[in-house]
């Protein structure tokens, strides 16, 4: 599969085609100050010079809330799911985003499928646009989901002089540039070496920062981490949820039933594993009674090797917003670094 | 899928968020990077906030009492029945009889409308909210303190201080976005230092912790004064207010006060010398300080500490004064207090009088009502916007006593709180993100919240209600929106010129007083030897002491909990457990006490204890932690009332009510 190139003043041309056939989802700005992923209705709207959107494509994948089924009854009773069947294709999306996709896909892609995930997965088209100027709290490199892929997307996009590089990754991608060839270049060899060559520039922005996770994976997996670490750790978490909820790969839900004498809906919310009551029992017994408990549970299912091998890979691709919207000082940086000291700053 | 921009409704801090809206339908949250407060975050109460909106619970049409039951009515019936039943009241037992309670939820233009509904429509100078007993009294009229006790300063302030005191607050539990900000300047070197009973998490990472046993703050911030002023030389004046106030603190070194203060000298001095050793403190309050006895004077103790600051020898100093909640601030600028006007307006203040007079045609009374802990059991009929009274009530049990026997109690709000369901008619109110209007943070900023989804069922914006209710009694408010109200406010108040409506909308609004506000009397926000401030602190109530028999001085803790049992918060779906699981675990209160004296006391994490008082006798269940100093046990301010165990004594400056720090025993239950 070939990689081609999409000439600056065809992008638009190709944005409006893909607006006419799909909801186009692309980073824009919004009525107050912030950029957002959101639908888009001309090509205008995309703002392709953002550094990070507030947050990752997860609410797309997996809302905040969504009515998974709703039942009724009358002469008997009926039950009947809801699906969300939009065809959607993601445009100029980050790659630590994209990434991030892969984790959900494991999560509700695997041993028990989620048809409501999947229904919207199967409908999606990722063309991901590479990080040429990391944001100060980026740490991709260490998230190994940037600033440029090798794989995971359908298309992934470089801002080169002489137009976007257009550099395929799968069948879908394949079949939406053949769909526009009408627009595309093939690439040149050098267009490709810029590519390369920016992507190792790219990784020369970043700012001291880091995240130790391959520490953290070794000594989570062997059990090496000294215990003050999570009392530590507790001290500086205010259960805020941030980090679960800005985060890529994080998909804790619980579900409430709603119905009156005639009809009613269950909704699927995002929860967070941090909070006191997530697995708190009806019996009131509580399997993480502790802060401490519940962010060593979280930083398990983020870092350990158990964990990344029923993931296909570490659950923390470096975008960097847990950092960004954490209350306290219990990020991934913050934790990783004190998981490899033994002690939290 | 549309993201709009509007602010959190729950705490003081004033987080911007979005709003995100599909097909008119309000399905997620999300935090504003650009915005001045949240930066990017958002706490448990603000990701949920939008879970409060089609709970089943709303309230969504108008409930009249019927044979003892409320029932449905429509709002023609519901609002006829709310002007006769006040119409009946007032001929009967006159205005002075009838009270009317304000909201630190609600928006300006709703408090702004209620104002002028109570003293002009009505005619009763009785109107209050009763969060605003979690502010300090009022300090205005002859400039004293700062004009009124509000923030000098705003977030900002923090990362730009080089040491931060956290004064009677547990920030995480209660102004997450100002936790935020010390956690941060924690790693960028700034110094801390907590005081307060609990030591909660921050506490635990400070520099310098001074644990103090509760109701001794002035005493200990004394004693600070005194170190700086004595022992250090600071402020040599020899005549004027800092000499009196030298005087004043000339005998109360560290030592003397230690066993009052629970603090040891030495910890003192280290913080003496931290604050000596800082170009700038920024000074937090909280619900610890507000809600003690001796608020009044504790709040003129830290303007004494503030009035030291000079270039040479002391730190500039930012006051922030952390309000609990989202219009806290808001809902005491527009006047809803007994004894003054919009903008803190003084009823005796000709002038100002007759500029409201003008405006509002109709002529106002000039004395003070009563407040609100003054008018349960005073009142004969009581019209409630918002407000959670018996949640506030130092005695529930007897605010219960007194709403029930009320001729008439109207209440208007969004859920059927405890309030609610004692209501003679309850009016369905539009929530937060269904309707325009401003909000005003305890950084006296000035925030738009706009309307992102319909109303729910036939709920109505609060102030359309009042609007109609007034109308009913032959006054008619004809405001055609928020925006016209807000623009009258901004004519009325000079506290407010300069704030403009449209900018209001621009991510972080406007905090007052603008450059355009020159006349507010409101003092800069710089505080400095210039600074009228300094003055002595009478020596008010003595603290509880403890004896043998007597040996724990229990306190309640208004950091502990403090969204326990809050309506709006426990009609979230996600997090309502949260709020309310520690009220069904300790469902007679939670004792917290020290490992060494649950020891002392052969007592158990989880077990119950047998607590006695001079005033009454619990059984209240155990929890150990290290949190609580020797000597000392708390209960979560919210549970106190109920164990009757605590002391209630008048507040020096308000006479209000409160529950004091009180001695105990405790002994395990046989």
């Amino acid at each position: 599969m070939t990689a081609r190139l999409l000439p600056h003043n065809r992008i638009d041309d190709f944005v409006a085609r893909l607006v006419g056939s799909a909801e186009v989802i692309a980073p824009r700005h919004v009525d107050g100050g912030d950029v957002f992923y959101g639908p888009i209705d001309s090509p205008a709207e995309v703002a392709w010079d953002y550094r990070t959107a507030v947050e990752p494509l997860k609410r797309f994948l997996l809302p905040q809330r969504e009515t998974i089924l709703r039942f009724w009854k009358d002469d008997g009773i009926h039950v009947e799911p809801e699906y969300d069947e939009r065809e959607r294709v993601f445009l100029g999306v980050r790659c630590c985003d994209v990434a991030g996709v892969g984790v959900l896909d494991a999560m509700y892609g695997g041993e028990i499928p989620d048809p409501y995930y999947l229904s919207r997965r199967e409908r999606s088209t990722f063309i991901a646009l590479t990080c040429q100027q990391p944001d100060e709290h980026c740490f991709c490199v260490c998230g190994d989901a940037g600033p440029f892929l090798d794989k995971g997307y359908d298309q992934q996009w470089t801002a080169l002089t002489d137009g976007m590089l257009v550099e395929i990754g799968s069948e879908r991608g394949e079949s939406l540039a053949k769909a526009h060839e009408d627009l595309l270049e093939p690439a040149e060899v050098e267009h490709i070496a810029a590519r390369h060559r920016l992507a190792r520039e790219a990784e020369q922005k970043f700012s001291d920062f880091h995240a130790y996770i391959a520490a953290a994976m070794r000594m989570l997996t062997m059990n090496e981490v000294q215990p003050e670490v999570w009392e530590q750790a507790a001290d500086r978490c205010l259960e805020c949820g941030s980090c679960t909820f800005l985060c890529p790969t994080c998909s804790c839900f619980t579900v409430t039933d709603r119905w009156d004498d005639r009809e009613g809906f269950r909704e699927r919310h995002w929860d967070a594993c941090l909070y006191s009551c997530y697995a708190r029992e009806a019996s009131g017994h509580n399997p993480r009674p502790e802060r401490a408990n519940r962010l060593r549970n979280r930083f398990f299912h983020k870092v350990s090797h158990q964990w990344a091998q029923r993931n296909g890979r570490q659950a923390c691709v470096g975008c960097g917003r847990c950092v960004v919207g954490c209350m306290g000082w219990a990020h991934m940086p913050a934790v990783t670094e004190a998981i490899r000291r033994g002690v939290m700053t | 899928m549309a993201e709009i921009a509007t602010v959190c409704p729950y705490c003081g801090c004033g987080c911007g968020l979005y709003l995100h809206a599909e097909k008119g339908r309000i399905v997620g949250v999300a935090p504003s990077l650009v915005h001045p407060v949240s930066q990017g975050r958002l706490c448990i109460r603000g990701w949920h906030a939008h879970e409060l909106l089609d709970n089943p619970k709303r309230l969504t049409r108008p409930l009249v009492r019927r044979g003892g039951d409320l029932v449905a009515a429509t709002w023609d019936e519901a609002i006829e029945v709310v002007a006769e039943g006040l119409r009946e009241v007032v001929k009967t037992d006159g205005v002075q009889a009838v009270g009317v309670l304000g909201s630190a939820r609600c928006t300006n233009e709703d408090n702004y409308l209620l104002v002028r509904f109570a003293r002009c429509t009505l005619g009763t100078p009785n109107i209050d909210c009763s969060l605003r007993s979690q502010c300090f009294p009022e300090l205005a009229g002859d400039g004293r303190g700062f004009g009124q006790a509000t923030s000098t300063g705003q977030f900002a302030d923090l990362d730009e201080s080089d040491l931060i005191v956290l004064l009677g607050s547990d920030p995480t539990e209660e102004h997450p976005a100002v936790a935020a900000r010390v956690y941060r300047a924690r790693q960028r070197g700034i110094r801390v230092i907590t005081v307060s009973t609990r030591r909660h998490p921050l506490a635990r990472l400070a520099d310098v912790h001074l644990p103090l046993r509760p109701g001794s703050e002035v005493r200990l911030i004394e004693s600070i004064l005194h170190v700086l002023m004595i022992e250090r030389g600071m402020a040599r004046a020899e005549t004027g207010e800092l000499a009196e106030l030298r005087a004043s603190v000339a005998d109360l070194p560290p030592e003397k006060v230690a066993a009052e203060t629970g603090v040891a000298p030495e910890l003192v001095r280290e913080a003496a010398e931290l604050y000596l050793s800082s170009s700038q403190a920024a000074i937090a309050y909280g619900s610890g300080l507000a809600l003690s006895q001796e608020a009044a004077a504790a709040l003129q103790a830290l303007t004494n500490l503030a009035a030291l600051s000079s270039p040479e020898q002391a730190p500039r100093v930012v006051l922030l004064s952390l309000l609990s909640r989202n219009n806290l601030q808001g809902c005491r600028d527009m006047g809803v207090a007994p004894d003054m006007l919009p903008g803190y307006a003084q009823l005796a203040d000709d002038e100002a009088v007759r500029k409201f007079e003008r405006v509002w045609g109709c002529t106002l009374g000039r004395e003070a009502g009563l407040s609100a802990w003054q008018m349960l059991g005073r009142m004969k009929a009581m019209y409630v916007m918002g407000d959670d009274v018996l949640r506030s009530a130092t005695d529930p049990d007897a605010a219960r006593s007194a709403l029930e026997g009320l001729k008439f109690l109207v209440v208007q709000d969004i859920f059927l709180s405890s309030t609610a369901q004692l209501a003679d008619v309850v009016l369905p109110a539009a929530a937060f993100a269904e309707r325009d209007g401003t909000w005003t943070s305890l950084e006296r900023r000035v925030q738009r919240i706009r309307r992102a989804t319909d109303p729910a069922g036939q709920v109505r914006e609060d102030w359309r209600i009042i609007a109609e209710v007034s109308r009913a009694l032959g006054r008619p408010l004809p405001y055609e929106d928020e925006k016209q109200i807000f623009e009258e406010i901004v004519g009325l108040l000079p506290i407010y010129a300069g704030v403009f409506y449209a900018p209001l909308a621009v991510n972080g609004g406007i905090r007052w007083p603008t450059p355009e506000a020159r006349e507010a009397p409101f003092a800069s926000e710089a505080t400095g030897p210039d600074h009228p401030a300094a003055r002595p602190l009478d020596p008010g109530h003595p603290p509880a002491k403890t004896s043998e028999q007597r040996p724990i001085l229990l306190a309640a803790d208004p950091t502990l909990g403090p969204w326990d049992g809050e309506v709006t918060v426990c009609q979230t779906m996600t997090v309502a457990d949260e709020f309310t699981v520690a009220d069904k675990d300790y469902p007679d209160g939670m004792l917290l006490l020290n490992p060494e004296d649950a020891n002392r006391y052969s007592l158990r994490d989880g077990r119950p204890a047998r607590v006695l008082s001079e005033k009454g006798e619990a059984q209240m269940r155990v929890r150990v932690t290290d949190e609580v100093p020797e000597g000392v046990a708390l209960v979560p301010y919210h549970q106190a009332a109920r164990t009757g165990l605590l002391t209630v004594l008048e507040n020096t400056g308000t006479g209000r009510p409160m529950l004091v720090p009180t001695a105990v025993s405790v002994s395990p239950v046989q």
